[in-house]
């Protein structure tokens, strides 16, 4: 739900309520005033013919109006005090039923006994009431569609530039290799929220590079010496009077340094992953890839006497080429390695997915766990153990996603481009 | 043959001051920017081993020195950074060549003899290995000037082999040179043998001396005089 859809919901609700409430009171305030006036005028002519009997000692003249009339009739009955009283009365000019108020009060004039009756109209004050009450409603009516069309331009307006901000942070990346800039705003709190994000990605922009220059130098630090060691290896190499034996031991250094090399790398690489330092903003063509890897390995698939199917229908993906590489690099390297001398790989690209079956040498791998980080099944040999969490990985950067089967001896590793 | 070698690990700087001497390469070697600033402003090199992290500067730096001064030397790059971004800088700035460090020296060698064919020679370079002639260009040797026909992974070989001639060349080397590094070939090396063999019957056939030696376990030498 929009912020304004929300507002205006609450706002219109509470406004609705607060009118009504007040109608009501209004309307009971307005009667009860409006009724002691009523009361008042009653009361008036009262005091007007006690008056005018008291001076003349006679019962005035009566002058009836259509709103207001005096009935007199001898009683005996003696009314202690006067008395308001409710009634109907029909209207014949009218044809319609009015609510009449009365005032009930005796009077002696030269010792005969008058009960004598006030009547007035409420037609007057009900017509009064109901004018006020259409005039306030109709005020609220109004309000309310004023306030609604107001707050929608205004609001829509006044938020404009909180929209730009938002498209703005959509738009970034931190390896775009610059913090956010955005604009200074009018009003204080959005200029408030930029100059915090301007701050915010300033800080994380700091981070990334602070975080990015050390894996770089990590890196650096660990490759030199590593060079310094196989650089070393080779000229050992050269000494004649060496012993084969000297010779196996220097060789096993050799790859002990070489593997130290590779997990390295392959953390560097994971590393750089997970802080997507790679865009993906390169059209790759993935058939040219598997393909081309083939080919690289031709010597290997030809000493282990493997039988390479491909089924691959040409495809471009938005992709980064060296990230591309890598991927069907390990995948390629997982098949030819786990595959039995003598076996099958088979590799199927079409335009959603690429699977890569190969024959087994023993058991499934255990699902679970087989994308995880130095997972090595018991035959693995001397892998790094990081070759299918970088595919996995790389997988994820690119929103794939990839899974593992074991079916009729194969293992398969499927991934779904998502496109 | 001048080199100079721009690196500031001083053990990993001997090393290849060592091999590339054996190769036959008159060397020089500075530790520092401002040393390496100072040998290039007044002699001139065929190539340049160039460390891109240097106290007191960058070997980006150094690559834009020569270029503004329209200095011709050939240069390679050796980084501990294997990243593009620098990769593409390098190259962008006039640099020949990029390796990643770790390396094996004959890779660095074989690398360094390239560039300099290519600077020097334009690529037109023919390298005699006894009875063997090698052009570098085409891509072809011939025995007793009779053309031998090779695959290119066996031309790759013997081009390799070659340019380390009387040095022990380790099995990873060779597969790393060949086939690259993100092959994962460190347990089976059955195809680099099948490879040799079929180079030594083909110089055999003709009528060429074998001159590679198998060191057992380790590798292979061209033993040349």
């Amino acid at each position: 739900m929009k912020l304004f859809t929300k507002y205006n919901r609450v706002n219109i609700t509470a406004t609705i309520f607060t009118f009504v409430l007040g109608s009501i009171a209004f309307y009971f305030v307005l009667d009860y005033v409006l009724t002691r006036q009523l009361k008042e005028t009653l009361r008036s002519e009262q005091f007007e013919i006690i008056h005018y009997v008291e001076e003349h000692h006679t019962l005035p003249e009566i002058q009836n109006t259509r709103h207001q009339w005096i009935t007199v009739e001898r009683s005996s009955e003696v009314l202690p005090r006067p008395k308001f009283k409710n009634s109907n009365f029909y209207n014949e000019k009218e044809k319609e039923n009015e609510s009449i108020k009365q005032l009930l009060f005796s009077i002696n004039v030269a010792g005969q006994n008058y009960l004598i009756t006030v009547n007035k109209s409420e037609a007057e004050t009900e017509d009064l009431l109901k004018l006020i009450i259409l005039v306030t409603v109709g005020m609220i009516a109004l309000i309310l569609l004023f306030n609604y069309l107001i707050n929608r331009n205004l609001i829509n307006r006044l938020w404009q530039p909180f929209y730009k901000t938002i498209d703005e942070i959509k738009e970034y990346h931190v390896s775009n290799r610059q913090p956010l800039q955005l604009s200074k705003e009018p009003i204080d709190e959005l200029d408030l929220l930029n100059e915090s994000l301007n701050k915010m990605t300033q800080s994380i922009y700091k981070d990334y590079a602070a975080l990015k220059s050390f894996t770089e130098n990590a890196s650096h630090e660990m490759q030199t010496p590593l060079a310094v060691i196989r650089s070393r290896i080779d000229l050992l190499l050269q000494q004649s009077e060496l012993k084969e034996q000297s010779l196996q031991q220097i060789l096993s250094i050799e790859d002990a340094a070489q593997r130290l090399s590779k997990l390295h790398q392959s953390l560097l690489l994971l590393t750089k992953i997970e802080n997507k330092q790679f865009l993906l903003n390169e059209s790759v063509n993935i058939k040219k890839i598997i393909l081309e890897k083939i080919r690289e390995r031709e010597d290997l698939i030809e000493s282990k006497q493997l039988k390479i199917e491909t089924n691959c229908t040409d495809l471009t993906l938005f992709f980064h080429q060296h990230l591309a590489e890598i991927l069907f690099n390990n995948l390629l390297n997982n098949s030819i390695k786990y595959t039995p001398v003598n076996g099958l790989i088979h590799i199927e690209l079409t335009e959603s997915f690429v699977s890569f079956s190969n024959d087994a040498m023993n058991g499934p791998l255990e699902e679970g766990r087989v994308f995880q980080r130095f997972y090595k099944p018991s035959d693995s040999g001397e892998g790094t153990g990081l070759g299918l969490a970088i595919i996995k990985e790389i997988c994820h950067l690119a929103g794939f996603d990839i899974v593992y089967t074991f079916t009729g001896h194969q293992h398969i590793f499927k991934i779904r481009f998502n496109n | 043959m001048k080199l100079l070698i721009i690196e500031d690990e001083i053990s990993l700087n001997q090393s290849m001051v060592e091999f590339l001497s054996a190769s036959g390469y008159l060397c020089e070697s500075v530790l520092n920017f401002k040393d390496a600033v100072e040998k290039i402003e007044v002699y001139d090199y065929d190539c340049i081993v160039l460390d891109i992290m240097l106290p007191g500067g960058s070997g980006l730096q150094i690559l834009q020195y020569l270029k503004e001064n329209h200095k011709t030397d050939g240069v390679i790059i050796i980084s501990a950074k294997d990243s593009l971004e620098d990769k593409i800088n390098g190259i962008e700035l006039g640099a020949d060549d990029y390796l990643t460090k770790p390396f094996h020296l004959s890779e660095l060698s074989v690398r360094v003899a390239a560039i300099i064919r290519r600077k020097k020679f334009n690529g037109q370079a023919l390298i005699t290995a006894g009875e063997i002639e090698v052009d570098t260009m085409g891509k072809s040797i011939s025995i007793h000037h009779q053309n031998v026909e090779l695959t290119q992974k066996e031309f790759q070989l013997l081009l390799f082999l070659i340019i380390n001639k009387n040095k022990v060349i380790s099995k990873n080397a060779i597969a790393e040179h060949l086939w690259g590094d993100d092959m994962d070939i460190a347990s089976n090396f059955d195809f680099i043998y099948a490879h040799i063999k079929n180079l030594r019957k083909k110089i055999i056939t003709a009528g060429g001396e074998d001159r590679i030696r198998s060191i057992y376990g380790v590798g292979y030498k061209m033993q040349l005089p």
